[in-house]
């Protein structure tokens, strides 16, 4: 099979003084050859050895900048083809331009993801992993790449290999009660039971973890809320100019609402500031408050502010209410002006909510609130590093806890087994798109291992 | 030179396999010759004297319904009769019996003589004769030539058999009968690939010489289920079964002497039999295991012989003895014969069309043992379908070809000719797609009407199983009608009340008369039919909806390389054979499930591409 070379600037732009293109595909040798001349003439491309030199223009046989060229044979690569990676400065421009003169030699441009294609393609890894390194790539907060790292390791991989195992087991068992009813197999139903909860605990366990895969992934979100005036854009800003992350403009159809990236330690959050819920406004901005209200009842959190200097209103109560069932952060702002608000009362009828004083103009008890929006939005998570992240690995998770659940209720409902057995049979298929498929013959050597069947 | 007999069809080998294949193609109005090493060993039970369980009792009423022989003859000559799994759902229920060895033997060799169009014949075959990769007829070892339009091979055990009993062997395809060694160089020599592979059978006792005060009595069934469909009178239990265990006592006897052993001390080459192991293959499988169950099963009822089921071996005839005198009522107990282990040569059967055919060579058709299987019901189940495809072939007529979701038949030989048999294959319930659906109840249901059409199936049972149809189909048609209030003061009709776990038909009977002639097992047919009935349509659209996408073309223009998530292994392969239906990609061996559904979603895509840019070049 004869694939194309791919080329693609391999580390992200704008970022670092060094960068690197990385070519893979049978032509990467000859193809960089073509642009890069080593210092000392005499010196041969040697495997896995950088090798110094400059990178040449051969369309106006010019050298134009210094670089590093290692060469990676197959097939112990990362796509186990042909690498050769060009470490050079980071310039876009100089990495444009080493992209530009590898396709003008033989190459093709990378479609996204298609390094980590090849590898999934040629066996290297396996489809998990795959996802992986696509997170890695894209990991925007320090806690996702450390998680997509681990998966990369194979250590979600692992855990969905020993789930098929466990389910494996738990179909051996019942196959075998239902094709050995004569060989005294102390097979109960108590038993099947047993094996059966527990297979649904480690799916339920990954399927909880998604969350925080998703938390880590796209960032939690949070809406600041509260009426107009009473700081929210100054809060959004202040939070924004201390910490913001990455600038990601999210283009809205209508201004209704502005949404940043913000990280705080280790995590992402995307904030959310609705501009000026009043009741009283122009007829286009109610359209725009009502789209507002809609994502801050949408959002992971809120953070609701209230204005410490002026008395309470009825509005405000209102707002209180109406987010009450979310995860709040309570925000008296503005302690730099003279307080009005009676604060107790307010804190008294909405016990159980964490609050803060704050001056976002100021910027004070800022960084307390920073922690506080860490320690209140971020789940709590047990030691287990792996977290499924994608949401079609859930939705095939869940589709094996539908079959386990079905499975238990029909046993627990008096029905034969082999009806049960239909609901489990349904997994064979099912769990070929998370990790291998199962195959009739692995329960039957299931089988085979664990009883001693067979006259 | 001696002048050639001429046949339409010659079957060699006249076990359960080539009784059902002699059988079927002679009533079928083909001339047939059955050649067998010894004429009074036909149908011999080599080894179990019962017939059935799960999976095998489905075979053999699946041969019933179409009109093989097992089934009634199991019932003639049965002295034992249950119903296993009857607890459970009827998917999982099956019958299995006790034979009388002798008599069935007996019955199917008089069965046989009774054909105008079939010959037995006493002889050895040497070779298959062929023509330009044509089958053509057989040789016999003192050069006999018998010619026929198609041969169908089903030696068993015979073929290059090896028998041992601790270190010593000899060939023998049965224990003092004479292997067939030559036709195993004559099938190399036609270019099929053979492999090893081993079984074994246990020792016989003289069943005066057992205490049976020391073993758990197991009996028949009370109201006894036939096999056949064709059976009317009643089935009677004529003898009890015995259950028994090993002790610690036993497996470090076995343990002592594995040297001794034809199987440990590495004597023997064959693949064993995973589904059906020897006593020192289970005691050093599972040594943590305190005991193994046996059970004494009667050979008959002219004979004291007692088959001890569980305690194959292999081991010296001493140290089977030794076995015995651990085992409290076993102790003083006589071998009339000694347990043996056996090797013999199987043809790897991925070298074999659906018909069972051999796809080197035309009109060669292998069935039973040396396709790989073990069991009397899986050889019984391939002769019948060799004979009539063999039969067919002759008539220049369409091939007879059972799917995987029509018959446990088609599972079998699907499994053999795709997935290939590394040690004795056995048919599991478990290996059928649509288990709820394959069916002991509905068996005639599925099968009869094919039966009838191949002139297997007489006339008067066919019209009787029409009358069956029709008598449930009225009772169907009364369940849905008739409602009931249930407690909770629901109107819910019968059909629903039976539906619920608890509930069976004799329940429904409390509410409402049914036709008096209903039968014990139309009722259990009628039952599994409503019971099943949710997961029975499902399963209807989901064969609907596979035999949709089997249809599918793969367009011409594809390039498999596209295709995302294959291995590079898969692509080759499907560049290569260049499918034109899914139905064609499944059917290329190493073409995964998995890499199909790949395949579908890609045709997919690339479909809704293609109609999405039509439409923008029309705006």
């Amino acid at each position: 099979m004869v694939e194309d070379t791919i080329i693609a600037i391999s580390t992200p732009l704008g970022f670092g003084g060094l960068g690197i293109v990385r070519l893979s595909g049978d032509k990467s040798l000859s193809i960089a050859k073509k642009m890069f001349r080593p210092k000392k003439l005499k010196v041969r491309i040697q495997p896995r050895r950088p090798l110094f030199g400059h990178l040449y223009n051969f369309e106006e046989k010019q050298a134009f900048e210094e670089a590093y060229l290692t060469y990676f044979p197959k097939p112990h690569t990362y796509t186990r083809e042909d690498i050769i990676e060009i470490s050079s400065h980071g310039s876009p421009l100089i990495l444009e331009e080493i992209v530009r003169l590898g396709i003008k030699a033989g190459a093709r441009h990378a479609h996204p993801g298609e390094f980590t294609l090849r590898a999934f393609l040629n066996g290297r890894i396996d489809i998990l992993q795959a996802e992986a390194v696509n997170d890695l790539i894209q990991a925007s907060s320090l806690k996702q790449a450390q998680i997509s790292y681990h998966q990369l390791e194979g250590s979600l991989s692992k855990k969905i290999i020993d789930l098929r195992k466990k389910i494996i087991h738990l179909l051996s068992q019942i196959e075998a009660s239902l094709e050995f009813p004569d060989e005294g197999l102390q097979i109960s139903q108590k038993h099947i039971l047993k094996t059966l909860n527990s297979s649904s605990q480690s799916i339920q366990q990954l399927i909880d973890s998604y969350e925080l895969g998703k938390t880590l992934n796209e960032g939690l979100s949070l809406a600041i809320a509260g009426r107009s005036n009473v700081g929210k854009s100054t809060l959004f800003n202040a939070l924004l100019q201390t910490e913001r992350a990455i600038v990601t403009p999210y283009p809205g159809t209508t201004r209704d609402y502005l949404q940043e990236l913000l990280k705080i330690k280790n995590s992402l959050f995307t904030l959310i500031d609705m501009a000026g819920l009043s009741t009283r406004s122009h007829p286009v901005e109610k359209e725009g408050i009502k789209r507002g209200q809609k994502i801050a009842a949408g959002a992971d959190g809120v953070l609701l502010l209230l204005d410490l200097s002026r008395k309470e209103t009825r509005e405000d109560f209102r707002l209180l209410d109406e987010y009450r069932n979310k995860k709040l952060l309570l925000l008296f702002n503005k302690t730099d002006l003279p307080r009005k608000m009676n604060s107790a009362v307010i804190r008294k009828k909405f016990q159980g909510f964490p609050s803060l004083e704050i001056s976002a103009l100021k910027g004070t008890n800022l960084g307390k609130l920073r922690d506080m929006i860490h320690r209140h939005f971020v789940p709590k998570q047990d030691h287990q590093e792996e977290v499924i992240l994608h949401l079609r690995q859930k939705l095939l998770l869940e589709g094996l806890l539908t079959c386990l659940e079905e499975a238990r209720r029909l046993l627990e409902q008096g029905y034969s087994e082999d009806l049960a057995a239909e609901e489990l049979r349904k997994i064979y298929p099912l769990i070929g798109q998370l990790t291998g498929e199962i195959r009739v013959d692995e329960v039957i050597e299931d089988i085979f291992s664990r009883f001693c069947v067979g006259k | 030179m001696i002048h050639p007999d001429q046949y339409d069809v010659i079957v060699v080998g006249a076990g359960h396999a080539g009784c059902e294949a002699a059988r079927a193609a002679s009533l079928m109005g083909l001339d047939t010759c059955l050649i067998t090493i010894h004429l009074e060993t036909i149908a011999q039970m080599s080894c179990n004297p019962a017939i059935g369980g799960l999976a095998k009792g489905h075979l053999v009423r699946e041969i019933d319904a179409l009109g093989g022989l097992m089934g009634f003859l199991a019932d003639e000559t049965g002295i034992q009769f249950r119903l296993l799994n009857r607890s459970r759902g009827g998917a999982v229920q099956a019958p299995r019996a006790q034979s009388d060895k002798a008599l069935y033997r007996l019955t199917m060799k008089k069965r046989l003589e009774q054909i105008p169009r079939l010959t037995l014949f006493q002889g050895i075959v040497a070779e298959i004769l062929t023509k330009n990769h044509k089958a053509v007829g057989v040789m016999t070892l003192e050069g006999n030539r018998i010619l026929g339009k198609s041969v169908i091979i089903t030696p068993g055990t015979f073929l290059n058999g090896l028998i041992h009993i601790g270190l010593y062997s000899y060939a023998a395809g049965r224990a003092n009968e004479p292997a067939a060694l030559e036709l195993s160089k004559s099938l190399r020599a036609l270019g099929l690939d053979t492999f090893r592979l081993k079984t074994g059978t246990p020792m016989r006792l003289h069943s005066q010489t057992i205490d049976w005060s020391r073993f758990t009595p197991q009996p028949g069934d009370e109201s006894p289920v036939p096999f056949s469909f064709r059976t009317k009178k009643r089935l009677e239990n004529k003898v009890i079964c015995y259950i028994g265990h090993t002790n610690s006592q036993t497996h470090d006897i076995i343990r002592n002497n594995l040297d001794a052993s034809p199987l440990y001390s590495g004597k023997i080459m064959g693949i064993g039999i995973r589904y059906c192991p020897s006593i020192e293959d289970k005691v050093v499988k599972f040594p943590h295991h305190r005991r193994h169950q046996f059970f004494l099963e009667p050979e008959g009822l002219e004979t004291e012989e007692i088959y001890v089921n569980g305690l194959s071996s292999s081991l010296p005839l001493e140290v089977q003895r030794d076995i015995l005198s651990s085992i409290p009522g076993l102790d003083k107990a006589k071998i009339l014969r000694p347990a043996y282990g056996i090797e013999y040569d199987a043809v790897l059967p991925t070298q074999l069309k659906p018909t069972l055919e051999t796809i080197k060579i035309n009109s060669l058709y292998l069935a039973g043992q040396v396709n790989g299987t073990s069991g009397y019901e899986e050889a019984a189940a391939q002769g019948l379908v060799a004979g009539i495809n063999a039969a067919l072939k002759v008539k220049k007529k369409k091939p007879f070809i059972l799917g995987r979701d029509k018959a446990y038949i088609g599972v079998l030989i699907d499994d053999l000719i795709t997935k290939g048999v590394e040690e004795p294959y056995r048919l599991f319930t478990s290996r059928a797609e649509h288990r709820i659906y394959l069916r002991i109840d509905n068996a005639d249901k599925r099968l009869t009407r094919y039966g009838y059409e191949l002139g297997l199936i007489a006339q008067e049972d066919y019209d009787s199983f029409l009358n069956k149809q029709k008598k449930i189909s009225r009772t169907m048609v009364i369940l849905e009608k008739e409602k009931i209030k249930t407690q909770a003061g629901d109107k819910i009709s019968l059909k629903d009340y039976l539906k619920k776990p608890d509930v069976r038909f004799k329940n429904v009977l409390e509410y409402t008369q049914f036709d008096t002639s209903l039968t014990e097992e139309d009722i259990r047919h009628i039952e599994s039919e409503v019971k099943y009935e949710g997961y029975l349509k499902r399963q209807e659209i989901e064969i609907a909806r596979i035999k949709k996408m089997d249809r599918e073309r793969i367009p011409e223009s594809i390039d498999f390389q596209d295709i995302p998530g294959l291995t590079r292994e898969v692509k080759e392969k499907l560049g290569k054979r260049r499918p034109r239906t899914i139905e064609e990609a499944k059917k290329i061996p190493g073409v995964t499930p998995a890499a199909i559904v790949n395949l579908h979603v890609y045709m997919k895509i690339q479909n809704r591409k293609n109609v999405s840019r039509g439409t923008s070049t029309d705006t």
